[in-house]
């Protein structure tokens, strides 16, 4: 399985734009349905729909006649995608071209899982897609239809919608990241600095008004597929891009005022214990992530089983000891375990059934210790897993010269 | 006629008295039941052992966080318990306990067993943030008056096992009116009746099960044959199963909480059954589509061939499903039949052992012959 | 739990009898569930005690032994031995250290009391769930692979080659001797002449035990300490690989020169009649000394400390040589202008001072030059401009040469990642102790020697090529087995999702990757038990043999109660 993918970013972004007549789900289904047919792929992973239910699941497909149920934005996210390409390359390449077609965070994801080897991207294309967020998955599981009809307003009002998940809303990474030259700076959202990208092509659809779709390709990978597939019209994605800007720098700061919140919500252990009071070790917060990719969790293995007895005396000593255990140790533990690779889809909210906010605590702790190590999750191919590199001069800040250790001398005249 | 303790307090306070001379005279090291963390909210499972702490003790809060039974049997998994503890849990929970004391996992020693006639709980997705400031009456006036409560998982609903077996000890809740002025604990076994000698009451004799638990008994039957005919018709065959399971994530949250789920790793959460690439390339094939991930409903019989025999219906599964989906009122319904099948009741006595691990050489005959 | 634990504390003659109530010890100990019996002995490392110990496995049955002691570092493997001898697995043992940790520490009688029985009682715990490991022996090969045919790699083959050992000697370039080699004359006080460059060479030619590749590399390496599968590849047209087998490889790789560059602010490359060290060496050597002009020089200097700046490190020999340059000049023609610019001198050796001395009085001139050098053209002669406390200054020469710092050589990266050994801040090849062990790297089985570690002179290189030759003579003995750590780390398959976090955590490449199985999996003969990798598994699925959470958790426990 390969490690890293190496490939090189498209330069410019010129794309192809799609006159969007049927609307938005048919465009982007019949641009698949060309690629399908002149064999450019072999197949698609996209969410679809099970016909006669109002649920949705992924569907990697061959048969065209498949796609009429098939959607690239779902109101919902169900299985994360990154986990869900995951499940099916996890042991190798399909050796079957296939373009996955997700959320941005989904392909942030399947990056991740990629450094984590958990995941085989040979022969695989790809393609995010703008994204609106998604809506609360109890929402939708309590009345679909409303649910569905507040998720198709998200597409007008995008990134000042509130009906979407608290995570999609401080969400900035909803598009391609653009590659600056510029430095980045505190108060602006982190450029991609000519890194590898993430997805091969992208689907914008910001700034189209509805009746566009942009294909933007983002590697050399994806501009062949584009450039196979000898589409009309090309222009140039300017007024994609700077919609995009804009709408990512209120987000940007919108996450930062999240952060600030949240932070100051779990300072402490007794904060933090409140936010997680209704925890009830169910674990599903764990499965749903796609990060989490261990066999059996830490937190689920026998390490953890201690005699009676013991229980009995952390019971005494503090006359009452709360079951199922260490439910904070659980949470803190993961954190420590996946927080630098957190892409901040929100799946663990969504599949908690005490509607504790999951995702956004560990979206504040991922940005924070993620900027420590000055790491972006599933931005870039090439970039490793911060756990994984030893830096020797890291961190001087926080180690303390040890005791009686004099201070470094000044230098003088006579030390020279 | 049982022997009984009743205490002129409310069934609450009356427990909490209870359990303080339990603690106070040392004996019993700690109360392992329903705690409230703080006075917002967030109920859960708690060992008690200094009897100032009692006063957050909320034993008969209507709430399963956590099956009991389940925690208990991680509690007693390496060893037996050497001091005596007294454990508060439903009559599921009790049940679930004691198929795991029977597969090995879990040791009744020194477990002093307090149940409940139990009036069902309510689900969890009705209880989320802020439960302990809940407004509980109507829940309880249905069952002072042993009638069907509101709101109440579909399993409890359905549950005709609310009168607990092999218990040291009972609290009657069901039939019950004047919870607000008397409480009373069935010692129903030589152990219980030990400790009900604690107990700041008068002794008496009654009878658990009377007209009042036999009508709440006949009601639930009712709706268990109701749910049964439902199932038949609109969930039974691979098409119906498909449609149940369409939103499934496969977060396998229902098999984590499930008590009867003892496996270190689950079958289906290890390598043996995850997809090599050649097994998806050969579905895709033959098929023209693939739902992803696999595998799922596969998941679901597989799980229910597993454990369903041992099924103690306690809803924990229907309540932490993202999606909603009625799982426990699928493998309760499918665990009721192949109990029938083996005459065998989960966790109704200690000695009745598990079906798959016995071995009769008459069983089953007629199937041989067709 | 079916153990019968023996436990056995030890008097130490007065050491530990006298400051621990023993007696008190025992009583406590001996009330404890799974403990069989408890005693006391005057002193168990002696032959009586050992004997004893055996004795006392055999006749209470023992399944498991604690002595309680002095410190593991004096007597572990004493008793290790004992249990061996009893036919008790020797890991089904603990040593309890009560006379450092304890005895001789705590001056109050019934403090260290009860601090050993804390120990003690921690120790039963902890020897409980100790699992029975078997040692492992494995063959080893004791040919060795020399990469590198200098002054070093020719060293290290003729000390090690002999009937019972082969040396396979690779050198890159067509020809042995390296840098060594392209010397004219070597420094007068280090004894004979080129030839004793020339007299190795043909010595490692003669030699039926070495075999030389030469136009050839070091490919592939496989395997570990007494077990590397060598790959050799041979440059050319006919290039054939050969795979090779050795028991362990040395490094002599030896160094390449500083290239200031061509717009450097000497002028090589652009100036004529500068030139570097190397050359001059090949214009001694024919005994021209001759200007691009065809004349020969009128004036010359010598900058020593190119490149030390840019690189920060002294690379040692380019004073003494710069020097030798000097006397060579001024022995060819007396009248000839020596200045010699330096930033600092390093004369470290017992005649190097003696021998700068004699430059002097020959008039070669000294200038403490400073860092900012600039060599100018000024018309057919050369101009030297430098700064000396604050002021500028110059000379003008026929012809300049300069003395390059010695750098990693080609290929040091390459080989460094094939051999899994580290690199320092320099890009030489890193010891594991530059003052303690300065010839073994983390790898065992691989060494180190001579300039592919660093500046060094010719003695050096020799000194560490016979150290790394003594080492293998010492280790890798013909015949014999090696014993690698038993105390490894394990995976646990089923747990295992081929992450390789642990992987790439490893110091010492102990794990290697399965792709059919995709898993990790440890070589258990290259572990060294350090657990860093079951750190730093998430899930963890990889855990230590001896060092397993039950162990560590039950004797925390215990000593914490």
């Amino acid at each position: 399985m390969n490690s890293t993918q190496k490939d090189d970013k498209s330069e410019g972004k010129a794309g192809k734009i799609l006159p969007a007549e049927d609307g938005i789900t048919s465009t982007i289904i019949t641009f698949l349905k060309k690629s399908l047919e002149e064999k450019q792929l072999e197949a698609v992973m996209m969410p679809s729909k099970i016909p006669n239910t109002e649920a949705w699941t992924w569907l990697l497909l061959q048969d065209e006649s498949l796609l009429a149920s098939c959607n690239p934005l779902p109101p919902v996210m169900t299985v994360q995608g990154g986990k869900a390409l995951s499940n099916v390359t996890k042991h190798g390449d399909l050796h079957e071209k296939v373009a996955a077609v997700m959320r941005p965070c989904e392909v942030q994801a399947a990056v991740e899982l990629l450094k984590l080897k958990q995941i085989d991207l040979d022969n695989i294309y790809l393609i995010s897609v703008d994204c609106p967020g998604a809506m609360p998955l109890q929402d939708y599981m309590a009345d679909p239809e409303k649910t569905t009809k507040a998720f198709e307003e998200a597409f007008s009002t995008w990134g000042e919608n509130e009906s979407v998940r608290p995570v999609c809303q401080i969400c900035h990474q909803f598009s391609l990241p653009l590659p600056q030259q510029s430095a980045p700076s505190d108060n602006s959202p982190p450029k991609n600095e000519g890194k590898f990208p993430a997805a091969d092509l992208h689907i914008g659809l910001i700034g189209g008004d509805g009746t566009n779709v942009f294909l933007i390709p983002a590697t050399a990978k994806g501009k062949e597929l584009l450039d196979k597939l000898d589409l009309s019209a090309e222009d140039s994605m300017a007024n994609w891009e700077s919609k995009v800007e804009e709408i990512r720098e209120r987000k940007f700061n919108k996450r930062k005022a999240a952060d600030a919140e949240w932070q100051a919500k779990t300072e402490g252990v007794d904060n933090l214990a409140a936010v997680f009071d209704d925890c009830i070790n169910c674990h599903n917060c764990k499965s749903a992530c796609p990060v989490c990719y261990c066999q059996q969790c830490y937190f689920d293995s026998q390490l953890l089983q201690f005699s009676p007895e013991s229980y009995l005396g952390r019971a005494e000593k503090r006359g009452a000891l709360r079951f199922p255990l260490d439910t904070l140790l659980f949470h803190v533990g993961r954190m420590s375990h996946m927080a630098l690779s957190c892409v901040s889809c929100g799946a663990c909210e969504d599949a908690c059934p005490m509607s504790i906010p999951v995702g956004q605590v560990f979206t504040m702790m991922g940005n924070k210790t993620q900027d420590y190590f000055a790491y972006t999750p599933g931005l870039d191919r090439n970039e490793p897993l911060p756990l994984q590199i030893f830096k020797e001069d890291e961190f001087g800040e926080v180690e303390t010269p040890r005791e009686g250790a004099e201070a470094p001398a000044e230098e003088t005249e006579k030390n020279v | 006629m049982s022997k009984a303790v009743k205490i002129q307090q409310s069934t609450e306070d009356g427990l909490r008295s209870f359990f303080e001379s339990l603690l106070q005279n040392k004996t019993v090291k700690g109360i392992f039941t329903l705690r409230k963390t703080n006075d917002e909210g967030g109920i859960s499972y708690a060992l008690i052992t200094d009897a100032e702490d009692l006063k957050n003790a909320v034993p008969l809060y209507p709430q399963m966080p956590t099956n009991a039974g389940k925690i208990l049997s991680d509690f007693t998994l390496l060893e037996p318990i050497q001091e005596p503890v007294a454990a508060v849990l439903r009559p599921c929970e009790l049940r679930a306990f004691t198929e795991l004391v029977k597969r090995n996992h879990g040791n009744l020693d020194n477990v002093l067993l307090i149940s409940l006639t139990c009036g069902g709980v309510l689900s969890l997705k009705s209880l989320r943030g802020g439960n302990g400031t809940k407004d509980l009456s109507s829940y309880w006036e249905s069952v002072g008056k042993a009638e069907l409560a509101p709101n109440i998982r579909e399993t409890c609903n359905t549950c005709v096992q609310f009168i607990p077996q092999n218990a040291d000890m009972v609290i009657a809740t069901v039939g019950q009116k004047d919870m607000n002025k008397e409480c009373t604990i069935f010692a129903t076994t030589p152990k219980g009746e030990d400790y009900a000698q604690a107990a700041p009451g008068s002794t008496v004799s009654e009878e658990m099960e009377n007209e009042k638990t036999q009508a709440l008994m006949d009601k639930r039957s009712e709706q268990k044959a109701t749910s049964l005919e439902t199932f038949k018709n609109n969930q039974s065959g691979l098409k119906a199963l498909i449609k149940t399971f369409a939103p499934c994530l496969g977060c396998h949250g229902c098999r984590q909480v499930c008590p009867i789920c003892l496996c270190h790793l689950c079958d289906f959460d290890s390598k043996t059954l995850e997809y090599q690439p050649v097994n998806v390339r050969s579905e895709l094939n033959q098929k023209g589509g693939l739902k992803v991930p696999p595998g799922n409903i596969f998941f679901h019989l597989g799980r229910m061939s597993h454990m369903a025999v041992s099924c103690v219906s306690c809803g924990m599964c229907s309540d932490v499903c993202p999606v909603n989906i009625p799982v426990a009122t699928l493998f309760s319904t499918v665990g009721d039949a192949l109990e029938k099948v083996f005459e065998y009741v989960p966790g109704r006595s200690l000695d009745e052992p598990v079906p798959e691990g016995t071995y009769k050489e008459q069983e089953f005959v007629e199937i041989g012959e067709q | 739990m079916n153990g019968q634990i023996g436990v056995y504390v030890c008097e130490c003659g007065p050491n530990i009898k006298d400051r621990i109530d023993i007696d008190k010890v025992l009583e406590d100990i001996s009330s404890l569930e799974n403990v069989k019996v408890a005693k006391r002995f005057p002193l168990l490392c002696s032959n009586d005690g050992k004997k004893f110990l055996e004795e006392e496995i055999a006749k209470e049955e023992l399944t498991h032994l604690v002595v309680a002691a002095c410190s593991p570092r004096e007597h572990e493997q004493t008793f290790m031995t004992v249990c061996k001898q009893a036919g008790l697995n020797p890991y089904l043992f603990q040593l309890i250290n009560i006379r450092e940790q304890c005895a001789w520490m705590i001056p109050d009688k019934e403090q260290a009391t009860a601090k050993a029985i804390q120990y003690i009682r921690a120790g039963i715990q902890r020897v409980a769930f100790h699992r029975p490991l078997e040692p492992k022996e494995i063959d080893s090969i004791p040919d060795v692979c020399v990469i590198g045919g200098g002054i070093s790699g020719l060293e290290t083959s003729l000390s090690l080659a002999g009937k019972d050992r082969r040396v396979y000697l690779v050198e890159k370039t067509d020809s042995l001797g390296g840098m060594a080699g392209k010397l004219s004359k070597l420094l007068p006080y280090q004894g004979s002449e080129l030839s004793s460059v020339e007299a190795k060479i043909k010595q490692a030619q003669d030699n039926a035990n070495i075999e030389i590749f030469t136009s050839s590399e070091v490919s592939d390496v496989r395997g570990f300490l007494g077990n590397f599968d060598i790959t050799i590849s041979s440059h050319g047209e006919s290039s054939e690989a050969r795979k090779i087998q050795a028991g362990a490889v040395v490094v002599t790789t030896g160094f390449g020169l500083y290239d200031p560059g061509n717009d450097s602010q000497y002028g090589l490359g652009q100036i004529d009649n500068v030139i570097t060290a190397l050359e001059f060496e090949e214009m001694l050597g024919k005994d021209k000394l001759l200007l691009k002009s065809g004349k020969p020089p009128k004036s010359v200097a010598l900058i020593h400390c190119i490149g030390r700046k840019e690189l920060g490190y002294c690379s040692k020999v380019c004073c003494l040589y710069s020097i030798k340059f000097a006397h060579r000049i001024k022995d060819m023609s007396s009248d000839m202008d020596v200045t010699e610019l330096y930033m600092d001198l390093c004369l470290p050796h017992k005649s190097d001072q003696a021998y700068f001395d004699e430059a002097k009085e020959k008039g070669i001139r000294f200038i403490r030059s400073g860092e900012d050098v600039l060599v100018k053209n000024k018309g057919t002669q050369i101009e030297v401009e430098y700064d000396r406390d604050g002021q500028k200054d110059s000379i003008t020469v026929d012809m300049v040469v300069l003395a390059p710092a010695m750098v990693p050589s080609e290929g040091t990266t390459a080989l460094a990642e094939m051999l899994n050994i580290p690199l320092d801040k320099t890009g030489f090849f890193k010891e594991i102790h530059e003052i303690l062990d300065p010839i073994s790297t983390p790898i065992e089985g691989v060494y180190i020697a001579g300039c592919a570690v660093g500046p060094r002179n010719i003695p050096e290189s020799i000194v560490q090529s016979q150290a790394a030759s003594g080492k293998i003579l010492s280790s890798l003995i013909p015949g014999k087995k090696i014993k690698p750590e038993v105390k490894v780390s394990e995976i646990r398959e089923d747990f295992c999702t081929g992450c390789q976090t642990c992987l790439s955590i490893c110091f010492y490449g102990a794990i290697s990757y399965d792709p059919i199985k995709d898993v990790s999996v440890v070589n258990e003969v290259i572990c060294r038990g350090c657990g860093s990798c079951v750190g730093s598994c998430p899930s963890g699925a990889i855990r230590s043999k001896h060092f397993t959470y039950p162990q560590l958790y039950r004797e925390v426990l215990e000593a914490l109660r």
